[in-house]
């Protein structure tokens, strides 16, 4: 088990950089490196960090990883050869997929491609009924045919989806241990050991998912596990999961589709820690990097959690059934492109200038106009001081860019056109933020704004005042947000049994002896990751709706209500969420229960930052014109380091305050105050 | 056909006089509404019509019946299609005859011209004191009463039967709910807890929409809002009319047609083009007049689908997205049908009208048109009944859509739905069979619907069910009178397979042809639904024999169809092309004349 007092260390593969953090209990000594993504071979970037930042592994106590390897297989369709093996019936099924076009006025729309060709698609002559009855038992000759047709097709791996599986798993349990034991060197996927939840399609893109990026997934863990071991490491390694928690390297072997989306996940869990730490429970996270920048909502402490989403983009991709931290994404980002349309109007993205050749102060290329670019004709970005002076920025670049592609032809002054362009770029992101607030029922004035990323921090304040979000939170680190919320992961894994009943008639002596069966399973999952029994709990939730309704909302529910068959209180708890989310709740109209989850949870021992130091330096440097209006005059605003700044320093708007991969900016009535553990917490003012 | 222009740059007058940022924040905040209510709406309804089928649209109107910004995804035919409902309110009620808390209802064919399940629910939106726009939510409500449940009323025989007319009736007056009328309205239709949680689904969206758009209106202020309305809708028509520049200049025609229902006569579809310079006219007077049966309706919908997909049809949806369009449908003909028609089956031969107008294209962009798709709304698969185990009422229900046409450079797509439905989705296996006393024996493609071509035609769909209790099957082949007028090919590409249904009562051992569109079945009686396949593009005998090869090896055709259609021959061992025996049969004159 984890050790307290250890140095745990974590390490986020992105796909630009690779990101390392790591704590020291006993010292509260904080390391981070950063290197370059090796896209040949990932795994190499957690060395390279380890090495930058002086570790040894053999030193750590823990390391927790997340890696974007499983999505890259995805997406680049460098998955193993995959075969499919369903119900007699539903061959097709997983081709067919819903039919559904999303871009409806776009003939030429294309529906996702199958990982598995139909030819390598089998049938098995079984069936249950939707209430788990076996219809047509399996036949073992059935299943030596099975067996032979995989072996015959040359899969690498395989998986089993039956329909009704959810509801009783023994036809694909026993399918697949005879797969196992036939062909050893084949990946087996079982749709129950991963989601037993109702909807074939969605289930079987899911399975044939996880089998397809398996046994390359699988090889990276294992490689990874076997380097760490051959360098001494003798501490608990633990993957990044999209849910927010982590897993073992074993579970992380079978359940790869469990960590497709570990990096900006990991900041939202830190974005969660660290709330919770200085007394925000309600928070919206805030990420904005190069390319996009990403929103979640955490309310009472918790994250959002999605039941599923697309790999490959919402329209044309994969479905995948599995939880998932609720994340919206926006094209806004530092190195989005301004632009002009053949109609005069000025645009933002999608197009992104990326890294290469970035926006034109980067002086490796670019030609375009860029949200940094706007900000360091506006002075907000420091043009000397970026990364603390180690890259000069080109902001005469800028400055032509920005008036040539953009001012002129808009017939705009030079500070219109540059702030017009963070005014869109705000406008954009405050609809994301929105999205995952006002239109989900939550007021955002009730939430403190987290920003993280490169550029968050440069553009959280003005968000903020757009939605009347009263607080701004710049943590510590804010560039290597999403390793440091690595560290801060619990244990998790999610449970999911479909269990379709009006609520009034459900037989809550059987929900919770289906919840003792997850818990019991989860038990498990706990013990292989070495969590000790008094940081073990379960949390319970119920998909509900009313009767008719096909959208199921996730009910939190407490065991004992469960126990004691307390509908009321399930009830009153769904009229509730409802009416929040929904904006009205029909307290007369039945329910019914559609699944029960079980979400087996291992706390980790919790990181503390250090009481931030007072340094005798003067965090004043100095002070540069700013546009903060959007009028062609600046104002002269000072500019603070915040590495300077002692716990309890107050610092007031208008200024800048520059650390080295990011800037705050700060507006006329903004007050900033330094928390004691460094970060900085400000009051956003009145417009 | 005309040489090909070299399309002049159309700048937009600068009708708002806003600040390009202003503008581009409002134009980005304008569709999130519509689609936030549209959101709301798919979360909360009952019935799958809206959640699965989408079959509804949400949308925010100026009290002129400007289409401000409508939802984009579900069903397509809804396309700016409000606007007759808004001006036939405000006609009646005038301008001061709205006020704050008002709920309408309206589904009369007089003027919303669809069949009457898609009701109409809509609230005036003030802000300060003042009418200025209204929050509009049109949805597919399960029944409406009528002679039957759903949308092909079977058997109804005038509007009466199919079922009721609301015109233009205010459910709420200043909050108030109407307890009469909605009494009156429960006790008139089936499944009435369906239809009034639908209600409050589509309340709550308008209520939604009403509240963003003051917020939008509060921070911008009124007339900064309306500014830039006006610049939107005409920058729109801007895109869209930049867009039509660059087709040839010319009038295209092309004639289609659809089979009588019932044993009548056809449907004649035709579609005149006219492309000149940036404007474009779609005649659609060629089509037949109205008649009994319920092909009826009054939509511009296909001529305005066919116009955003060759325009812009990523964009949002507002006022302008029509303007530079005209189109041409005199009262009488069955899109324009006067009152009273029946109208059950309005939408159903709008798939046929787009792929006709776009089939009119074909000679002048020649590298843009594909086959035709499977031209109907698909099959509905539907079974109803009284469920002896929870002793409600149920109906199971899925649309199965067909193949697409194939492209001038790839085949169709398989099991797509149709140019109507954009994001309908069919029904999974296990939530029928969670909800519903049926079970889905099979759900498959079907080999060799697609037609043959250098580039092949999509796949139809093949679903096979069975009743657990007894009930009422829709027995309607979904092929929406393209029978006699199968999803066509084009340069020498074959036709696809034409949808059908085959039923067999309970203890029969073979499948027929259903005797008539809605049959009681009892325990054990199943149905096969079969969609249509879409058209092939070029000639098959030019399709890469290793593609064919491919199609065999994947079942998507038999070999026979390879051999037959293809001229392509396999070895024995069906795992290789006989290039030889593929090279002599590709000559043969019967095969070269069986195009």
């Amino acid at each position: 088990m984890d050790r307290q007092g250890g140095l745990s260390v974590a390490v986020d593969i992105g796909g630009t950089f690779t990101d390392l953090v790591a704590f020291d209990q006993t010292t509260g000594q904080v390391n981070q490196s950063k290197s370059l993504t090796t896209p040949a071979e990932l795994s190499q970037g957690v060395w390279d960090c380890l090495d930058k930042a002086g570790i040894a592994p053999k030193d750590a106590d823990s390391i927790v990883h997340g890696s974007t390897v499983a999505i890259n297989i995805a997406i680049e369709e460098k998955g193993a050869e995959t075969a499919l093996v369903v119900t007699r019936g539903t061959r097709d099924v997983y081709k067919i997929g819903r039919q559904n076009r999303p871009e409806a006025y776009n003939f030429s729309f294309r529906r996702p491609t199958p990982l598995v060709p139909r030819s390598r698609t089998f049938e098995a002559d079984e069936r249950l009924s939707a209430g788990g009855e076996v219809l047509r038992p399996l036949r073992t000759e059935d299943i030596e045919e099975i067996i032979e047709a995989v072996r015959a097709s040359g899969a690498q791996a395989v998986a089993v989806c039956f329909l009704h599986s959810y509801a009783d798993p023994a036809h694909e349990a026993e399918v697949g241990a005879r797969l196992r034991a036939a062909l050893p060197d084949v990946y087996v996927t079982l749709s129950h050991e991963i989601v037993r939840e109702y909807r074939e399609y969605e289930r079987t893109s899911t399975t044939v998912m996880n089998a397809y990026i398996g046994p390359r997934s699988k090889e990276y863990v294992g490689q990874i596990e076997d380097r760490l071991i051959g360098d001494g490491f003798t501490g608990r390694f633990m993957i990044m999961q999209s849910s927010g928690g982590v897993m073992s390297p074993d579970t992380a072997k079978m359940l790869p589709v469990a960590m497709m989306e570990s990096g900006p996940v990991g900041g939202v869990i830190a974005a969660a820690e660290v709330g919770r730490r200085l007394g925000f429970n309600n928070v919206i996270a805030f990420d904005m990097g190069g390319t996009t920048a990403k929103t979640s909502l955490i309310e009472a402490g918790e994250v959002s959690i999605a039941q599923g989403y697309h790999i490959g983009g919402e329209a044309s991709g994969h479905p995948v059934m599995f939880p998932v931290v609720d994340i919206v994404e926006v094209g806004a980002g530092g190195g989005s492109i301004a632009w002009i349309d053949e109609f005069g109007a000025l645009k933002l993205g999608p197009q992104s200038a990326g890294s290469v050749p970035g926006p034109i102060c980067y002086r490796r290329g670019g030609t375009e106009p860029t949200v940094t670019d706007a900000n360091v004709v506006l002075g907000r970005i420091g043009a000397t001081s970026f990364l603390g002076g180690e890259m000069p920025l080109d902001a005469e670049g800028a400055t032509a860019g920005v008036a040539g592609r953009l001012g002129g032809p808009l017939a705009m002054s030079l500070p219109r056109a540059a702030h017009g362009v963070l005014e869109i770029a705000i406008a954009k992101m405050s609809l994301a933020v929105r999205g995952v607030s006002v239109e989900r029922g939550y007021d955002p004035r009730e939430f403190a704004m987290l920003a993280t990323g490169g550029a968050g921090p440069v553009h959280a304040v003005a968000i903020a005042r757009d939605l009347h979000i009263p607080t701004v939170i710049i943590p510590n680190l804010p560039a290597h947000f999403s390793a440091l919320g690595m560290l801060m992961s619990d244990v998790r894994q999610d449970y999911v049994r479909t269990y379709y009943r009006p609520l009034l008639q459900a037989d809550f002596a059987e929900l919770s002896a289906i919840y003792d069966e997850l818990a019991a399973v989860g038990e498990k999952t706990l013990d292989a990751a070495g969590v000790v029994p008094a940081l073990r709990s379960y949390q319970v939730q119920f998909d509900l709706r009313y009767v008719g309704q096909e959208f199921a909302l996730q009910v939190p529910v407490a065991l004992d209500d469960v126990r004691r068959s307390s509908v009321e209180a399930v009830r009153a708890k769904f009229d509730e969420i409802h009416n929040r989310r929904f904006g009205h709740a029909a307290v007369d109209e039945p329910l019914e229960l559609v699944n029960i989850r079980v979400i087996a949870v291992g706390e980790r021992p919790k990181i503390s930052f250090p009481d931030a130091r007072a340094t005798a330096d003067e965090a004043r440097v100095g002070s540069r014109p700013i546009h903060l209006d959007g009028t062609d005059t600046p104002i002269e605003c000072a500019v603070y380091r915040r590495e300077r700044l002692s716990a309890g320093a107050e610092v007031r708007g208008p200024c800048v305050i520059e650390e080295y991969a990011s800037t705050t900016v700060l507006f006329e009535g903004d007050v900033m105050t330094v928390a004691a553990t460094g970060e900085m917490i400000i009051q956003v003012g009145q417009q | 056909m005309t040489p090909e222009k070299t399309p002049g740059k159309t700048i937009v007058q600068k009708v708002s006089g806003l600040d390009p940022v202003t503008l581009e924040v409002i134009r980005n905040s304008l569709p999130a509404i519509s689609h936030e209510m549209s959101v709301d709406l798919q979360r909360t309804s009952y019935n799958m019509m809206i959640y699965e089928v989408q079959d509804y649209c949400t949308a925010l109107l100026d009290t002129e019946g400007g289409l401000i910004s409508q939802n984009i995804g579900g069903v397509s035919h809804f396309v700016a299609d409000l606007g007759v409902v808004i001006k036939d309110g405000v006609r009646r009620y005038g301008v001061e005859g709205f006020f704050p808390g008002d709920v309408l209802l309206h589904n009369h064919q007089a003027t919303a011209g669809q069949h009457l399940n898609n009701m109409v629910l809509y609230t005036p939106v003030f802000h300060r004191e003042k009418l200025v726009a209204f929050a509009v939510v049109r949805a597919h409500w399960v029944d409406v009463g009528g002679l039957s449940t759903g949308f092909s009323a079977a058997g109804a025989y005038d509007p009466w039967s199919e079922g009721l007319q609301f015109d233009q009736v205010k459910i709420y007056e200043k909050d108030v709910p109407d307890e009469k009328m909605i009494r009156f309205v429960r006790d008139n239709i089936r499944y009435p807890d369906a239809a009034m949680g639908d209600m409050r689904s589509q309340l709550a969206a308008c209520r939604l929409g009403e509240r963003r758009f003051v917020e939008l209106l509060d921070r911008y202020g009124p007339d900064v809002v309306q500014r830039a309305i006006v610049q939107l809708f005409a920058e729109t028509e801007a895109r869209c009319r930049a867009a039509v520049e660059k087709l040839p200049d010319g009038v295209y025609e092309a004639s289609t047609y659809l089979d009588g229902r019932g044993g009548g006569a056809g449907y004649d579809i035709h579609a005149k083009v006219t492309v000149s310079g940036g404007d474009m006219t779609i005649d659609l007077s060629g089509c037949s007049p109205q008649r009994e049966g319920g092909y009826n309706g009054r939509t511009y919908a296909a001529a305005y689908i066919a116009y955003k997909a060759l325009t812009a049809p990523l964009d949002p949806l507002n006022e302008g997205a029509f303007s530079g369009l005209k189109v041409i449908i005199p009262e009488g003909n069955m899109m324009m049908a006067r009152f009273p028609a029946m109208m059950s089956a309005w939408s159903g031969a709008l798939p046929t009208v787009v792929d006709t107008i776009w089939r009119a294209f074909a000679e002048a962009i020649p590298d843009r048109i594909p086959a035709a798709h499977s031209g109907s709304l698909g099959a509905t698969f539907s079974f109803s009944g009284n469920d002896p185990k929870s002793g409600r009422g149920f109906v199971a229900m899925s649309i199965e859509s067909g193949g697409w046409g194939a492209w001038p450079d790839r085949d169709g797509q398989d099991a797509s739905m149709s140019v109507c439905q954009g994001d309908v989705r069919n029904a999974p296996i296990e939530t029928i069979e969670l909800k519903t006393p049926v079970m889905v024996i099979e759900r498959r493609l079907r080999q060799d619907s697609g037609g043959a071509g250098q580039y092949r035609g999509g796949l139809g769909v093949v679903t096979h069910a069975r009743a657990l209790t007894r009930g009422r099957w829709n027995a309607n082949s979904g092929a929406g009178g393209r029978i006699t007028c199968p999803p066509w090919g084009l340069w020498n590409g074959h036709e696809g397979k034409i949808a059908r249904t085959l039923t067999k009562a309970a203890g029969e051992t073979e499948f027929s042809k259903p005797a008539s569109v809605a049959m009681v079945g009892d325990p054990g009686s199943e149905m096969i639904y079969e969609t249509a396949g879409g058209g092939g593009w070029g000639d098959p005998l030019k399709r890469d024999p290793e593609r064919v090869l491919r199609d065999v090896r994947e079942g998507y055709i038999s070999a026979d169809a390879a051999r037959e259609e293809y001229g392509v021959v396999l070895t024995t061992d069906g795992n290789a092309v006989d290039l030889a025996a593929t090279r002599a049969r590709r000559t043969q004159p019967q095969l070269q004349g069986a195009q």
